[in-house]
């Protein structure tokens, strides 16, 4: 019987990490021990075991929830907890430790991360930490889509959107309704560094993306034959003078992504829609301070999508460049009232599921995720540094399976978390979060507001 | 009349650390292969080595490091260190131990969290540890008291003799007819559910909120019998669960507290993870043992402010001598909550910062949805003080308040009180690990209901090492109250409008703003 109505579904399932992490304690037990006992019977995450001659193991630290039960019952105070210092290497100040963890966690699971006690983190930060996300407390209807009491979509459209339409003298229609593709989740799926980009890696994704119902973008050097079964669900990403080169790849897909340097934009988005007119263009650009003027003059020329990169480096080093990028694209879009007539991508820097509906308040229509899957799978950002020396990252082939289960385990936590976002602000669907400043609170406005000179 | 008046403070008792060992700063370290065991250390160490702790059996195992065991009294650390200046084989060093590094977060510093040991230990802090701020950069962390500023000169201590200073407030302003419910301290303890807490660490609670003569609560898991002896101190809460809610636990209360949001995880309801939800968390609850509980979001019957005054006639209806408390997270729009909560009827109205405390809560919930406290409160307030009805609602800060201090801060923005939750936990032995929601629940027994660790706390102590944090906290509030030239704690709330100008207002100053 064919299905009428089917509610869009990540099937998420166990899937344990290859490349695993240290584990973010050391339990140390000094040689005072006298194998009293006291620990096995404090630890309830068996961290400590006795081994069959009465004495006490090896701890496994990688059990441990850093509680400290067994310190403090250890009647000779011979244990001790701290930090591991291999742990805390790990990435860098912007992909943390704890962030890294939290990526295996919802990697593995594909479940919401849920802990207790309060939050314990600082008071704000910069960018994505900038800002906090109103919500509705008691006089808005509700959105309880989490535990499915009520759907919230997470759909979003990519392509323009017409201002109006219009009509002929006899009331026919004239205006060309241009062609949009929705997609189930404000994510696609970036290309991966070339550092780790290999073909296991591009059929994981493929098949990730397949599986999620949206797309993975795909160098179209790399682009093999082992990917076209997927190819609905590919974006092909194209060097602006190579698009001759990859004519058959622009015919076979949906959407094509150029990248563009300097090159002449419009007479290579008409090379596109002379050899597939039904495709749907993405321009992408590295972010400048250019971006939005640019944005604006895409936006009229006819770009479906524009897709701006940060650094992901960039923005470790300086987390507010993603925030006031996405902002004053959005801005000038609005400003020329351009903004319905693209749809926005960003990609750089999210590193955490909030960041997706961070940039979309912010004024993104969608998130490009591409380090934080990379991480994953294994990836420690170290950006080509130590490539060839001791990249964590390998893909065997026998992995592929267990790897797109991963990238779909992430996003699907991360979609899990999207509707926490959208039901605690009382939004039914993502589509109105866009641009949506008003329901952000800045750390700055309020700063000024009550503390500062300003009311 | 004010209760406050005949009010006497409870006794404090010593109430120790129930494990062998403890959580200590600084530790010592012998090299062994150094060491020719001559006694040295012992001999010099004023406090920390007395020859008794130096476990000369385990001494005698081969490898590694001996660490002084079970240090006597706690090593003074870095400044001191006489034993590694006098040890003839150089074989000492102190340092910072690692379970200090790996304890707390910036909200709740190591400092914090053992300075609030140490409060709930003897009640009083020896200032050994940082126990007024913590390191999260924001809020209560960044202001400071006039007096703080600069060398404060802190000759008069914290008076030990708090029994005169009056900390008191009133909880019912509106002078309806039912009790006006003072308080001799200007905090009462949270609400948080059996199910998410054992039912000792209640009890433990509800004792100590009785010996300081005000209120714990129920939280959102009903009210087990065990707690009716404690009944006038004992909120019932109504929430979206309806847990164990009832005529007879709404009529048994003095308050009620409709909880409308939680700021941990506002627009979304409460979380009781299967594996907490055992047989007797069930029975209390109505409903089926180990399965997740998700408590909805909102009240189904409240979309409006009208709607929330027929929800408080309705508590009227059941219950007409209780006072009625509401409480919300923080909105931009709280203002608006806050006044069409006044019209409602509404007493007390307590305001629960996007950093509050939870037993189980998404993490994208805890960091970024709602604004913190810090905030909400002047928001409130000046709105408040514009409607002209401020001096007739009482309310209550909470969410990251965690420190006489914090207390004070809230209320010189303009709260009266604060309800204080994680820090009644620190004080009965948490640490902040974050393991509350998981399996068995908390490996320290305080929020689990696993038939074991259920035991770990026991009533009296627990609520003695209550009673003396709050003891050592009012000792805090009488140093302010005097160091500022205050008479009592509600003069320390302003009267009109919170306007910081260069960073600076009334008694406070904002370290970030100050020009």
């Amino acid at each position: 019987m064919k299905t009428l109505y089917e509610r869009y579904h990540i099937a998420v399932k166990e899937a344990p990490p290859t490349v695993k992490l240290p584990p973010k304690f050391l339990v140390k037990r000094y040689n005072n021990c006298t194998d009293a006992q006291e620990c096995t019977q404090a630890c309830i995450y068996s961290v400590h075991e006795t081994k069959e001659d009465g004495k006490i193991a090896e701890p496994h630290e990688e059990l441990c929830r850093g509680c400290y039960m067994c310190v403090l019952k250890c009647p000779k105070a011979a244990i001790s907890i701290g930090i591991n210092p291999e742990f805390e290497k790990l990435g860098n100040s912007y992909f943390s430790p704890d962030r890294i963890k939290t990526i295996y966690f919802e990697a593995e699971t594909g479940k919401v991360p849920v802990s207790g006690a309060g939050y314990n983190g600082p008071f704000a930060g910069p960018g994505f930490d900038s800002f906090w996300f109103d919500f509705s407390e008691i006089v808005r209807p509700t959105r309880d889509g989490i535990h499915g009491r009520e759907y919230i979509s997470t759909s979003v459209d990519l392509g323009r959107r017409l201002q109006s339409l219009e009509f002929d003298e006899n009331k026919n229609l004239v205006s060309k309704i241009p062609k949009t593709i929705e997609i189930p989740i404000p994510m696609i799926l970036d290309a991966p560094f070339n550092c780790v980009a290999s073909s296991n890696l591009q059929l994981a994704l493929a098949k990730a993306a397949a599986g999620l119902k949206t797309f993975a973008i795909v160098n179209a050097r790399q682009y093999s034959s082992d990917l076209a079964p997927y190819k609905a669900s590919l974006i092909p990403r194209i060097n602006a003078e190579e698009i001759e080169k990859f004519e058959g790849l622009v015919k076979k897909s949906q959407i094509v992504e150029v990248m563009f340097e300097d090159s002449d934009v419009e007479g290579q988005l008409m090379k596109v829609q002379s050899i597939n007119p039904s495709a749907l263009v993405s321009s992408r650009f590295i972010y400048d301070e250019e971006a939005p003027e640019r944005a604006n003059a895409l936006a009229e020329l006819g770009s479906d999508i524009v897709h701006f990169h940060v650094d992901d480096d960039v923005v470790a080093r300086d987390p507010d460049t993603i925030k006031n990028a996405i902002l004053s694209v959005h801005s000038a879009l609005v400003d020329k009232h351009n903004r319905d007539k693209i749809t926005v991508i960003f990609s750089g820097g999210i590193a955490e599921a909030a960041h997706v509906p961070k940039s979309i308040i912010l004024g993104a229509n969608a998130v490009a995720v591409g380090v934080a899957y990379q991480i994953a799978l294994g990836c420690r950002v170290c950006h080509e540094n130590a490539h060839g020396q001791g990249c964590t990252m390998k893909l065997e082939d026998g992995d592929v399976e267990l790897a797109t289960q991963r990238v779909m385990n992430l996003i699907g936590a991360w979609r899990d978390q999207l509707l926490e976002v959208l039901g605690g602000m009382g939004l039914r669907e993502v589509r109105r979060q866009a641009g949506e400043t008003g329901r952000a609170m800045f750390y700055d406005d309020l700063e000024a507001r009550i503390f500062g000179d300003k009311e | 009349m004010m209760q406050g008046e005949l009010f006497h403070n409870p006794e404090v008792k010593p109430a120790p650390s129930q494990y062998p060992a403890s959580i200590e700063k600084y530790e010592v370290i012998i090299e062994r292969s150094k060491c020719s065991m001559c006694g040295k250390c012992a001999e010099v160490c004023p406090t920390c080595i007395g020859a008794s702790s130096i476990d000369y059996e385990a001494y005698q195992k081969p490898n590694g490091y001996l660490r002084i065991a079970v240090p006597k009294i706690s090593c003074t650390g870095l400044s001191c260190q006489r034993c590694v200046r006098e040890c003839p084989d150089s074989a000492l060093s102190v340092k910072i131990s690692p379970q200090y590094l790996a304890l707390g977060d910036v909200r709740w510093t190591a400092d914090l969290i053992m300075s609030t040991w140490e409060q709930a230990e003897v009640g009083r802090t020896s200032r050994k540890y940082e126990y007024r701020v913590g390191d999260s950069g924001g809020g209560f962390d960044k202001l400071r008291f006039d007096f703080e500023l600069g060398d404060e000169d802190i000759s008069d201590g914290e008076r030990s003799d708090t029994e005169d200073c009056d900390t008191s407030i009133v909880l019912n302003k509106r002078n309806d007819g039912r009790p006006e419910t003072s308080i001799p301290i200007p905090v009462y303890s949270a609400d948080m559910s059996y199910g998410s807490i054992s039912l000792n660490v209640m009890l433990a609670r509800a004792k100590a909120a009785e010996a300081w003569n005000t209120f714990t609560s129920t939280g959102e898991g009903g009210y087990p019998d065990e707690l009716i002896q404690y009944k006038d101190h004992v909120v019932t809460q109504v929430a979206t669960g309806h847990f164990g809610v009832n005529a007879e636990t709404i009529k048994r209360s003095k308050i009620i507290v409709l909880k409308y949001a939680q700021g941990a995880k506002p627009g979304l309801g409460g979380h009781l993870l299967a594996d907490k939800v055992t047989p007797d968390v069930a029975r209390i609850r109505e409903v089926v043992p180990y399965i997740s509980l998700f408590s909805p979001f909102p009240f189904h019957n409240v979309y409006s402010v009208e709607d929330h005054y027929r929800h408080v006639q309705l508590m009227e209806d059941v219950n007409p001598q209780a006072l009625i408390s509401v409480k919300v997270s923080t909105p931009i729009d709280v203002d608006m909550v806050a006044i069409g909560s006044y019209y409602a009827g509404t007493h007390i109205l307590q305001i629960d910062g996007g950093y509050g405390g939870t037993g189980a809560a998404p993490d994208i919930a805890k960091k970024n949805i709602a604004m913190p406290v810090e905030y909400a409160i002047p928001i409130v307030h000046n709105y408040l003080v514009r409607e002209g009805v401020r001096d007739q609602i009482t309310i209550m800060a909470s969410g990251g308040l965690r420190t006489a201090f914090d207390v004070a801060k809230a209320i010189a923005l303009g709260a009266d009180g604060a309800v204080i939750g994680t820090a009644e936990l620190v004080a009965i032995g948490c640490k902040r690990c974050e393991n509350c929601e998981r399996g068995k629940g908390c490996p320290s027994g305080i929020a689990t209901t696993d038939s074991a660790l259920k035991y770990f706390i026991d009533v009296d102590w627990g609520s003695q090492r209550i009673i003396n944090l709050y003891s050592s906290w009012k000792k805090q509030w009488a140093y302010i109250l005097k160091k500022l030239g205050l008479d009592n704690i509600r003069e320390l709330r302003p009267s009109d409008e919170v306007k910081f100008k260069k960073g600076r207002f009334n008694h406070m100053a904002h370290l970030d703003h100050l020009k």
